[in-house]
């Protein structure tokens, strides 16, 4: 018993590890984040700005454009993270995330329509913003939920992804034509929101953010055991007492709500919620206690390292945020993929 | 007394019938294998019994009490299910499978508790697995993976396991292990024990009470000494059996067969 105890303390303080880097590296990419951009900070001004001391302009930078955009990134890799990983979950398909099932779309279409009806973008509507990408996500949902669901046999993960590809490729179709009735400047706009531009970077953004991940976040920890359980299958989840279709039912609305409210803000970034699961799975194993919270980190990690490319690259001009996160994305994916065929 | 009633047990695919009014009994306390020809519907009945198949019509009794009446969760507490040749996450040790088993009894963010894991500790001994609590499932051969999944089902603290053909995919001495391990189980911890078994001279060597199902419904049951006849094997498997008692085990064996024409 000693060896095995010996292991357990190993692989324990092999998990708190990997935490407290990823932890680092994210208060690193904090850091990094807000001196880099088209007005390069010193680390010295930097510390003079927070302290109270910077000027007029150097506090419009920092604290008006740079950190709400910083808080935005974070918190939308956060939760487009975990929103892959309940779905990779439930659907017992790594393959799975809120961007292939056409979620993501599902919310964008409604933020489109919305901008296209309403184009002043006025306090209320950033507060109304994710409720609407909730109900185009949701709408999304429901539908594949509806066709994927076979009576008696329940929820296959094969045909929900089929379903969910469908459905990704119905809704972008929709986009098209509906691209064709805009103007310029809300073509501009529906053009940057499915690259993936955190274009809604403003505290009265992150206000509208926040409620939602201060409520589903904690809400799916408090379900990792559901997860973990559900991840074996569903007939053992139901020998050993989950009422699988009621958490599923549960589990996938929290995962759309978290995608919704995320993209809502920050344009279609995909490959975060299928990236970071898998990142965080290597990194950690599949037990959801763990795996949740690291996998938020790495979310938080991917998103706002990609911010900063996406900001610095080709200065003074930025690349939409959601395609340096594909470019990185892409050739994990490929690799993931390739790797699994062996 | 009985572990398990059905009355009147109907279960269909979509349209297709597959059991019609089956009226079954399992013995408490006793190894039952349930035997029959492909599609006959056995793995369904058990299916239905474990809660995992909605059943159409009909009632299924767990310990006299209606299974439709009892919480899932309750219901994890009395009885324990092990699918066909399930599959474990990718990674997952088994220490962290056993502690599934567990899930019936946590609340919350589902910490477990000091009882707990003795619980798991001593599945993964019964099971003879302590030495690889650390290691991973997908490194272990067939027959440790099965010894997991039944590690597993103990840690539910049940008095009543179920198992959908737990020898698939063994060989011939992981299969006696599998098997020896759950009668050792029965007689020694006194779990009641219901599995779906293909091998027709493995289910009358390990059981204490046969069922032979066709189409959906019961032909014969009773000790394997009753069942295993060639009247009955003939009508249940459209065989045309020789049966012997072999000396070793004093059990029916089926030696040789040819297809009745």
């Amino acid at each position: 018993m000693g060896s095995t105890g010996q292991q357990q303390k190993k692989k324990s303080s092999k998990i708190i590890a990997v935490l407290l880097l990823l932890g680092i590296l994210l208060i690193l990419s904090i850091i990094f984040s807000m001196k880099s951009g088209y007005t390069h900070l010193t680390f010295h001004d930097l510390l003079r700005i927070l302290l109270g001391g910077g000027s007029d302009k150097e506090n419009l930078v920092l604290f008006t454009f740079r950190l709400p955009r910083i808080i935005i990134a974070m918190l939308v890799g956060a939760g487009l993270a975990l929103s892959g990983c309940i779905i990779q979950g439930i659907a017992r398909n790594a393959l799975a995330d809120p961007g292939l099932l056409g979620i993501n779309a599902g919310a964008g279409l409604m933020v489109v329509l919305f901008v296209l009806l309403f184009p002043t973008k006025t306090a209320l509507s950033v507060f109304t913003l994710p409720f609407l990408a909730l109900i185009g996500a949701g709408l999304a949902a429901v539908l594949i939920y509806l066709l994927a669901y076979k009576n008696l046999e329940g929820l296959s993960p094969l045909r929900l992804i089929l379903t969910g590809v469908g459905m990704q490729v119905g809704i972008s179709a929709a986009m098209i034509v509906l691209v064709i009735l805009l103007d310029e400047s809300q073509f501009n706009f529906v053009t940057v929101w499915q690259a993936g531009r955190i274009w809604g970077a403003s505290w009265r953004f992150v206000i509208a953010l926040l409620p939602w991940l201060l409520v589903l976040v904690p809400y799916v920890f408090f379900k990792a055991r559901v997860l973990d359980v559900l991840s074996v299958g569903e007939e053992i989840a139901w020998g050993l007492g989950v009422s699988v279709e009621r958490e599923r039912r549960i589990l996938l609305a929290v995962a759309v709500a978290l995608a919704a409210s995320c993209v809502a803000v920050s344009g279609n970034i995909s490959f975060v919620g299928l990236i970071a699961p898998h990142l965080a799975r290597r990194l950690v194993g599949p037990g959801h206690q763990i795996l949740l919270p690291c996998c938020a980190l790495t979310g938080a990690l991917l998103v706002s390292i990609s911010d900063i490319l996406a900001r610095t690259l080709v200065q003074p001009s930025e690349i939409p945020t959601g395609i340096v996160v594909a470019v990185v994305g892409a050739p994990y994916f490929l690799y993931l993929l390739a790797k699994s065929g062996r | 007394m009985n572990s398990i009633t059905t009355k009147n047990l109907a279960i269909a695919y979509d349209e297709s019938i597959v059991v019609e009014a089956l009226d079954m009994k399992i013995p408490y306390g006793k190894i039952t294998t349930i035997i029959g020809p492909n599609g006959c519907g056995k793995s369904s009945v058990l299916k239905a019994v474990g809660r995992i198949l909605r059943f159409k019509t009909g009632a299924v009794y767990l310990n006299e009490e209606d299974i439709t009446t009892l919480a899932t969760k309750e219901i994890a507490k009395k009885m324990a299910i092990l699918p066909q040749s399930p599959t474990a996450p990718h990674g997952v040790t088994v220490g962290e499978l056993v502690s599934y088993g567990r899930f019936p009894y946590q609340r919350g963010f589902g910490k477990l508790a000091l009882n707990d894991r003795k619980i798991i500790d001593w599945s993964l001994e019964v099971t003879k697995l302590s030495e690889l609590e650390h290691r991973s499932v997908d490194t272990l051969s067939g027959g440790q993976r099965q010894r997991v999944w039944i590690a597993m089902a103990l840690a539910q603290q049940t008095d009543l396991i179920l198992l959908d053909e737990p020898t698939t995919y063994l060989d011939l001495s992981h299969q006696l292990e599998v098997l020896e391990l759950l009668r050792d189980l029965n007689k020694k911890q006194g779990y009641t024990i219901v599995m779906v078994l293909h091998d027709l001279n493995l289910a009358a060597r390990f059981a204490d009470y046969m069922i032979a199902i066709k189409g959906g419904s019961i032909i014969c049951h009773g000790t394997p000494d009753e069942v295993m006849v060639p009247h009955a094997l003939k009508e249940v498997f459209q065989i045309d059996a020789q049966i012997v008692k072999e000396p070793r085990t004093g059990r029916p064996v089926c030696v040789t067969y040819d297809l009745v024409r």
